[in-house]
């Protein structure tokens, strides 16, 4: 019966480890290009409208790359296309969306989807790289990613000291 | 910031975030490149920046700063596709149509032989009000046939 208690609460604490790192990889700014189709989502559910496909580089077709619209800065109206430098979906490999927090922290640690990181390289990734830093300042209109780049870091850090447990 | 505009060098003296598109409408004259949504949602205000199309009403002008930029009165009068445009008599009202030649030229560039599923992947996002998009399509195809 001991073991069952101890398994019993480990769970919800596993899952309390993650949440915050889940909260931020869920969020439509990271989610919306986590995807596995060829197409991103403008919204949860969503899909990119004008028949825009993300190719095999990931960042538009060789005729219509996503810099036609997406350019280094976010637009300056409202509604207007975002931009960060870099601007492309993330690998297949690496989609989440509509995912379970369990897949999804699976996937985190896994290095064959995970871009090959440790995870200290993960967090490094999320606070640094322009084009995820860009989900906390994603341009008129749209709700960042919870918190900031370096709390997102420091939850994934958090999570992996604690033995990086899955819900 | 200074620019190559249609083969010829600028000087341009505006704000750095100012869209490219007013630089060149209001202050080059190059009115031929037109203002659709001012969000890249209707293609109207595609430009070649480096040989790419781009929606120039989303490229700052320091973006452009160094770069060539080509704009329809910079496309050659007998450029394969300008020609395909009049023998398919494409344009309707012609409002989207310099947008459209500049996408279509940018395709056939860096795709000389588009399958109609490239032409409407490629094109899909410049918008015809007044839908000549049957017309759009056989003219890049006819563009396509007589470079090949």
């Amino acid at each position: 019966m001991r073991w069952l208690a101890l398994v019993l609460l480990a769970a919800p604490a596993a899952a309390q480890e993650f949440a915050p790192v889940h909260e931020v990889l869920s969020h439509p700014r990271c989610a919306n290009c986590h995807v596995e189709t060829d197409v991103p989502l403008w919204r949860t559910g969503v899909p990119h409208g004008l028949g825009v496909v993300a190719g095999e580089s990931r960042m538009g077709i060789e005729t219509l790359p996503c810099g036609t619209c997406h350019r280094a800065e976010n637009g300056g109206f409202p509604h207007a296309a975002p931009g960060v430098e870099g601007w492309a979906l993330a690998p297949p490999e690496m989609a989440w969306a509509a995912r379970t927090p369990r897949e999804i922290c699976e996937q985190l640690k896994d290095p064959e989807r995970n871009g090959g990181r440790t995870m200290a390289e993960v967090a490094d990734h999320v606070s640094h790289d322009p084009l995820v830093v860009w989900g906390w300042a994603p341009g008129l209109g749209r709700d960042p990613a919870p918190g900031s780049p370096e709390e997102a870091a420091r939850a994934i850090l958090a999570w992996d000291a604690a033995g990086a447990p899955c819900p | 910031m200074r620019m190559t505009i249609n083969g010829a060098e600028v000087e341009l003296d505006v704000e750095p975030d100012m869209p490219l598109l007013w630089a060149l409408r209001d202050e080059l004259g190059l009115t031929g490149t037109k203002y659709g949504c001012g969000i890249a949602q209707c293609g109207a205000c595609t430009v070649h920046l480096d040989g790419l199309a781009v929606r120039s009403c989303q490229v700052r002008a320091s973006e452009a700063e160094g770069a060539e930029v080509t704009t329809i009165e910079g496309l050659p009068r007998d450029h394969p596709v300008v020609d395909a445009w009049i023998e398919e008599q494409v344009a309707q009202c012609g409002y989207c149509q310099s947008g459209q030649i500049m996408q279509a030229a940018s395709l056939l560039a860096g795709n000389p032989a588009p399958s109609d599923a490239e032409i409407d992947a490629v094109m899909g996002g410049n918008l015809c009000r007044c839908a000549t998009y049957p017309r759009i399509r056989a003219a890049i195809r006819r563009a396509a046939q007589e470079t090949a």
